[in-house]
Parts: structure tokens; C-alpha cells; sequence
């Protein structure tokens, strides 16, 4: 009875809502004096570690601050906060990611934080990723660039040459890949796609154009065609896998990916998953820029939080709670700590403190990243409704991929679905 | 009446039945308490949890709420949007209703079949009752879901067969033409539950009527068509019921398979999956209980016509 469950927890939901209204909370100020802060964050057992021992230093300053963690995995996480908002019950300090972000910000759910947390040694230029009509509503924990990994020892097995990356093009790529899928052993591919939003963020702007637009979709039909028939050439040259087994390894996950596992050439994904990608395969992964169309003025690069600390609007204890996130920020004891995880630190004193302590793969990252620095885009927070792009663009994607759909149908039909998502 | 009743009788037994009657009434009158006491946990719970749900989950269905701020009165507004605007309102009733209309009808043919060839007197009934069973314990269940997921993927064991005779197959849980087929074998092979009440049911039937049948010279089919099914028809009808509104509420398998998406390309969008989505993921939560609500009625509706239906085949032995 699903549907009734839905029901059942809404109204719990609801009820407790009604329950809580006039009341304070309940029990915020525990009973040894000390202010009550709830702090929710999702991730890793590895990360959880981490981050209790942040909390414990932030509180070994802080004596009167007792910071609740609220750990969850990340599939049931914007459920479970969702029904925590819901029932007035918000956590205090909330982690959201950019896609989340619009959603809350958009509805009342976090509050404004320009001038209440220190920004002044952050990177200026990563900031606006945070606002949502000119106010800071979050502030980036760390960032990240979609790139393309490369195996190279699979590569130069298959007795081809590492691409060079400040010049190969889509068509080279696609080339280079059904070469290494023939030239390989018969177990691996030269690549393997994905359908992110990121990609086909990059892959716009390199053709000058904006996934967003003035409240509106700014791809043209033209553009999405342009980019589905990438994925129809390597999947006919056997570049990669076929649509299927494509499909079935993108929902295994991360670790499931030929990547990972040692069976493709090339991958794309975010910098922050490189050291994994490199612990599961086991070999030296080279991170490269994206290729790009013949006629492209720029890389479409662009810097991408990796997550987002908020403050809930609902909260009474707003100057713990800033004073929290800006330990987390700004404090380098929290940055030797946390490190990498949740994205490279965007403080640049933070960063110029941890950088020897940085595992290879993140100092692999932060390398690529500063070659690059010169060609980025500015990143651009998805408006409400935001959250929905990721399905829209893999549903039509896999119609197309699938051939359930013309490329054509799918593209008008995309375009209309994604407008909806986010006028509304 | 009890103390004029008592009065009738001898002076000396009165007390006796009196006292026994007053015991027997306070007795029963404790354990009515006491019924109430332990019943009174559920009560709150089907007040709270679910009476309580159900109302709110009406009221929301017109309002637009996102979970993340007050619910807001927009009327009607949900259900014409869902009627009129949502594709996918109609893809996902389109793949449900061919999960049900395919599935239920093979899984209770299979459960019919296996009835009657365990009935025939099988030695080590209980045991393969047991066997054939478990399906419908563990079917609906996160395990089996992703073992689904292994059988039917590209390097999973259906493909591993399929190798040996040289032919390279897809992954089927992923490929938009076979997505759907995966899971309406998952839910035939569940046949457990529905086949032990047929086997209760051909039990109930007396075995004069085969032998008289045969007396008659009926052959093994004609007997089937004569006695066996017409009997069990209420039985069929009974199933029959309650396979198609459980099959309407699926919701893990489609869910773990395509990975919460109803992918490939919706083909495996369960109605509860997109109402599940709708609420959870899209912050609408408004349109989600529109959507249960509209689901209510259809499950009603169908339910409705099953029974109307019944007048025509279902065969209650002594009514006619």
C-alpha cells in the first residue's frame, strides 16, 4: 500500500507539523545548558568519520555548542529532509547540493547569509553559485570540474596514443575510441557515456549557448541532436557499449563503471571522484579536458560546488549555527580535517594549509584545475525546478539512444517537458 | 429478568447460579475491558497513522504543497492537470494496467495448474507447498528485486545461458522492449500465494462428484470443465480480486530494477513509482495525493466491476 504510506507519512508529516506550530521545537536548549545544534549532512562511512571529528574540534572551541550530527545515505536524504522541513523540524544547518538548492531557497526554507558568515579569503568567483536573487542563501563547501578521465596504460595497450586535450575534438574522441575498442583485448571499450547534465552544459556552451536562459531553456533543438548523435556514433563504431549494458552500468554506480573496473579507456566525471575511480581500478587515471566542437571559443569548463552549506530560516539559534558553518569554512583545523571531501576548499588559506596533506588523486585534481583556471565558465544555479533536468535529459536521452524515439521528437519533446519543470 | 428468574428456584441452589452469572458477567465485562486495553494502541494508530493520513492526503490533493513551505488551496487544479496536461499520468496507467492485465491472469493460470497437479495426491505435498510458496514471501522484496537485476542484466545468468548456445543477448532489465516482461515474470513467479488457497479450495471439493462423474464415463477434462472449475470459480473470483489490486500497488520491484526511475524510458513507470516521484523527488506533493486519490477510484472502479462481473461467472453452489 504505497500510496497510502505516502499518505501515511505526509500526514504524520502534517500532524506533527500542527503538533509543533505553536510550540518551540521542544527541548532545543538541553538540559546541561548547552545550545543544541542540528547539523545535517549525507555521505560515506568514511565521511561520517570525518565529520564527527570536525564537530568534536568545533565544540572542544565552542564548549556551550553541542553539534547533533544527522547522517543519512545520500539516495533517501532530500526525502528525509524534505519531511523534517515539513514538519517544522529543520535542521539547523543543512548540507544541500546545487540542485537543492533553488528548491529551498525558492520556498522560504533557508535563510540569507550575506554578512553573517565570513567570505572574505573564499573564492569570490565560486560564490554566486550560492545566491538565489542576489542573496546567499549557501555557501560552497569545495568545488569541482566535470572532466574526462583516461586510463592510459588501457589506451596504449589497445596500441593507441593519449589524446592531447587542449586541442581533440568530439569526432576525434568518438574516432580514438572505437579505435581502442578494436585495438583492445576484446573485454574492454574505449569508452563509456553518461547522460549528466553537466556534459550537455559543456557541450552547449562550447556552441555558445546557455542551459538556462532568461527563466527559460536556452539549448536549441539543434544543439540536443548535435548531442545525441555523439552517443548514436559511438554506440554504431562500438566506441562503447550499446545503449542497454550502458544503461544497466550507469545505475550500478560509481563503482560499477568501466572506469573503475578497468574496462574503458575514457569516462566523464566529476574531479572529486577521481581518487575513488583510481582506488578501484587500481591505475594511474589522467584527468583531461573535455574535447570540443571544431569551431568552439571556449572549453565550457565550469567550477561546480560540490555541495552547499545552509542555514534553515526556522532556526533559533542563528549565531551558533553561522558560527558553525564559518569554523567549517574558514578554520584550517576543520579544512585539515575535512580536506578534500567534499570538494577542493574554496578558501584559499584553508587550501594553501592543507595542500601537503592532500591525497595524490586531489592533488591531481587541484593541478588540472588551476591549468585550467583561465578557460572556465561561471557556473549557474538551476531555478526552482531545477532539480528535475537530470531525469528529464536521461529519459529522452535513452528513448533516443534506444531508437524509441527520433532524435527529433525527443528534442521538441524535451524542450517542452523542461520548460514546464521550471516555470511553474 | 435474572432476579425474577432466580427467585423461582430453591432457596438453597439460588446463590450458587447467581453468583456464577454475576462472576460470568464481571468476567466477560474484564475481558471486554481488557480486549479494549490492548486494542487501544492499534486504535490510536488507525486513527493517527492511518484515518488521520487518509483525510490529510485528501485536503492536500487540492493544495499545492511542496513539503517545504504551507500547503495552498489551488482546487481543482490537480486533478485537471492530471487528467488534461501530464503524459506521463497516462504512461505510467498505461504500463500498470498492462502489468496487471498481463500478469494476473498468467500468475493465477500458473497457480491454477500447479494446484492441480499437486492435488493429484502427490507424496511430499507439504513440502513443495513449502517450495513454491516462498516466491510469494520474498517476491515483493528488496533481495529479489536485485537479484532480478542480476538475472536479467547484461553479464546475468539468462545471458550466461543464452552464451553457451552462441547467442549474445542485451541487458533486459535496460532495454525498453523487454523491461516490463522482466517484471511480470517476477510477479508470475510469485503463483505461491494465490496457488495454496486453490489448493484449499480443491480440497473442499467433495470427491462423490469425480467418481459419480466417472461413473458416467466423464474423461479427465470433462471433469474439469464440469465439477473442478465451476467449483472453484468463487475461489478464482476471490483470487482474482486480490491480485489485481495488489498488482495496481506494486511499487519495489519497478522501483530497485530500473533504479527508482521507471526506466528505460518509462517503460517500467509504475503508477505508485510516478507518485512516489511526484511527491519525494519533484516536491509536489499536492499532485502526488491528487494521484493516490485518483488511483482510490480506479482501484474501487475495477474492484466494482470484478464484482458486477461475477454475477455472470462465479458459481456459489447452493444459489443457484
Amino acid at each position: 500500500m504505497r500510496s497510502l504510506k505516502t499518505a501515511a507519512l505526509l500526514a504524520a508529516a502534517a500532524l506533527t507539523l500542527t503538533a509543533c506550530g505553536s510550540g518551540d521545537g521542544g527541548g532545543d536548549a538541553a538540559s546541561d545548558g548547552k545550545t543544541k545544534l542540528r547539523f545535517s549532512y549525507w555521505g560515506s562511512d568514511s565521511r561520517q568519520k570525518m565529520t564527527e571529528q570536525a564537530i568534536a574540534a568545533f565544540e572542544k572551541k565552542n564548549p556551550t555548542i553541542d553539534v547533533v550530527g544527522e547522517f543519512s545515505d545520500w539516495p533517501s536524504y532530500y526525502e528525509s529532509l524534505a519531511t523534517k522541513v515539513a514538519a517544522g523540524d529543520a535542521p539547523d544547518v543543512m548540507t544541500l547540493e546545487i540542485r537543492g538548492l533553488s528548491e529551498y531557497a525558492g520556498r522560504g526554507a533557508l535563510a540569507d547569509l550575506t554578512g553573517k558568515v565570513n567570505t572574505a579569503d573564499l573564492d569570490q568567483g565560486v560564490l554566486p553559485a550560492g545566491q538565489v536573487d542576489g542573496k546567499q542563501y549557501a555557501i560552497p563547501t569545495g568545488v569541482n570540474v566535470f572532466a574526462m578521465l583516461a586510463n592510459k596504460a588501457t589506451i596504449e595497450k589497445a596500441g593507441e596514443k593519449m589524446p592531447d586535450d587542449t586541442t581533440w575534438t568530439w569526432d576525434e574522441y568518438i574516432e580514438l575510441s572505437s579505435k581502442i575498442t578494436k585495438g583492445g583485448d576484446g573485454s574492454v571499450y574505449g569508452t563509456e557515456y553518461t547522460f549528466n547534465p553537466a556534459y550537455l552544459t559543456i557541450f552547449a556552451a562550447q556552441r555558445g549557448e546557455s542551459f538556462y536562459n532568461n527563466g527559460k531553456i536556452g539549448i536549441t533543438p539543434e544543439t540536443l541532436k548535435a548531442w545525441w548523435a555523439n552517443f548514436d556514433k559511438l554506440i554504431k563504431e562500438k566506441g562503447s557499449p550499446d545503449a542497454a549494458k550502458m544503461a544497466e552500468t550507469a545505475a550500478a554506480g560509481q563503482e560499477q563503471s568501466l572506469i573503475a573496473t578497468n574496462k574503458g579507456g575514457f569516462g566523464m566525471w566529476w574531479t572529486n571522484q577521481l581518487g575513488a575511480m583510481v582506488k578501484s581500478s587500481g591505475q594511474e587515471l589522467t584527468l583531461l579536458r573535455l574535447p570540443k566542437a571544431p569551431d568552439a571559443q571556449k572549453s565550457g569548463l565550469f567550477l561546480q560546488p560540490a555541495m552547499h552549506w545552509t542555514i534553515s530560516s526556522k532556526t533559533e539559534h542563528p549565531a551558533e549555527a553561522q558560527k558553525f558553518v564559518d569554523f567549517l569554512l574558514n578554520d584550517p583545523e576543520a579544512g585539515a580535517i575535512l580536506l578534500s571531501d567534499r570538494g577542493l576548499p574554496i578558501n584559499s588559506k584553508v587550501l594553501a594549509a592543507i595542500k601537503d596533506k592532500l591525497p595524490p588523486a586531489d592533488t591531481q585534481s587541484l593541478e588540472f584545475i588551476e591549468s585550467i583556471k583561465s578557460d572556465l565558465d561561471a557556473v549557474v544555479v538551476p531555478p526552482k525546478g531545477g532539480g528535475k533536468m537530470e531525469d528529464i535529459i536521461r529519459r529522452y536521452s535513452e528513448a533516443v539512444t534506444s531508437g524509441q524515439q527520433t532524435p527529433d521528437e525527443a528534442a521538441t519533446k524535451l524542450l517542452e517537458e523542461a520548460n514546464a519543470a521550471i516555470a511553474g | 429478568m435474572v432476579d425474577s428468574l432466580s427467585l423461582k428456584k430453591p432457596v438453597v441452589t439460588a446463590p450458587a447460579p447467581q453468583n456464577g452469572r454475576r462472576r460470568a458477567v464481571n468476567r466477560s465485562r474484564r475481558e471486554t475491558l481488557a480486549a479494549y486495553t490492548f486494542l487501544a494502541p492499534w486504535f490510536v494508530g488507525l486513527i493517527f497513522i492511518t484515518i488521520g493520513p487518509i483525510i490529510a492526503s485528501f485536503y492536500l490533493s487540492f493544495t499545492d504543497y511542496s513539503l517545504l513551505e504551507e500547503a495552498k488551496w489551488v482546487g481543482l487544479d490537480n486533478y485537471t492537470k492530471l487528467l488534461s496536461e501530464d503524459p506521463r499520468f497516462w504512461t505510467s496507467l498505461k504500463v500498470t494496467a498492462i502489468y496487471v492485465v498481463v500478469s494476473v491472469p498468467l500468475q493465477l493460470g500458473f497457480a491454477l495448474l500447479l494446484a492441480l497437479a499437486l492435488d493429484r495426491g502427490l507424496r511430499g505435498l507439504s513440502f513443495y507447498r513449502s517450495i513454491y510458496y516462498l516466491p510469494s514471501l520474498l517476491g515483493g522484496s528488496v533481495a529479489i528485486a536485485i537479484l532480478w537485476r542480476k538475472i536479467f542484466g547484461a553479464d546475468g545468468l539468462v545471458n550466461g545461458v543464452l552464451a553457451i548456445f552462441g547467442i549474445e543477448g542485451t541487458s533486459y532489465v535496460n532495454n525498453p522492449d523487454t523491461a516490463l516482461g522482466t517484471l511480470i515474470l517476477l510477479h508470475v513467479w510469485t503463483f505461491g500465494a494465490p496457488m495454496v488457497i486453490f489448493l484449499a479450495g480443491l480440497r473442499q471439493i467433495p470427491s462423490s462428484y469425480y467418481e459419480a462423474a466417472q461413473m458416467d464415463g466423464a474423461g479427465v477434462v470433462q471433469q474439469f470443465k464440469s465439477i473442478t472449475l465451476p467449483l472453484l470459480t468463487p475461489i478464482i473470483f476471490f483470487n482474482l480480486v486480490l491480485e489485481v489490486i495488489k498488482s495496481f500497488q506494486s511499487f519495489t520491484q519497478s522501483f530497485i530494477v530500473s533504479n527508482g526511475t521507471g526506466g528505460p524510458t518509462d517503460s517500467t513507470l509504475f503508477y505508485t513509482l510516478y507518485l512516489y516521484t511526484k511527491g519525494f523527488k519533484d516536491y509536489e506533493m499536492g499532485y502526488a495525493s491528487a494521484m493516490a486519490w485518483v488511483l482510490v477510484v480506479i482501484i474501487a472502479g475495477l474492484t466494482g466491476v470484478n464484482f458486477l462481473a461475477s454475477k455472470y461467472w462465479v458459481f456459489y453452489g447452493d444459489s443457484k
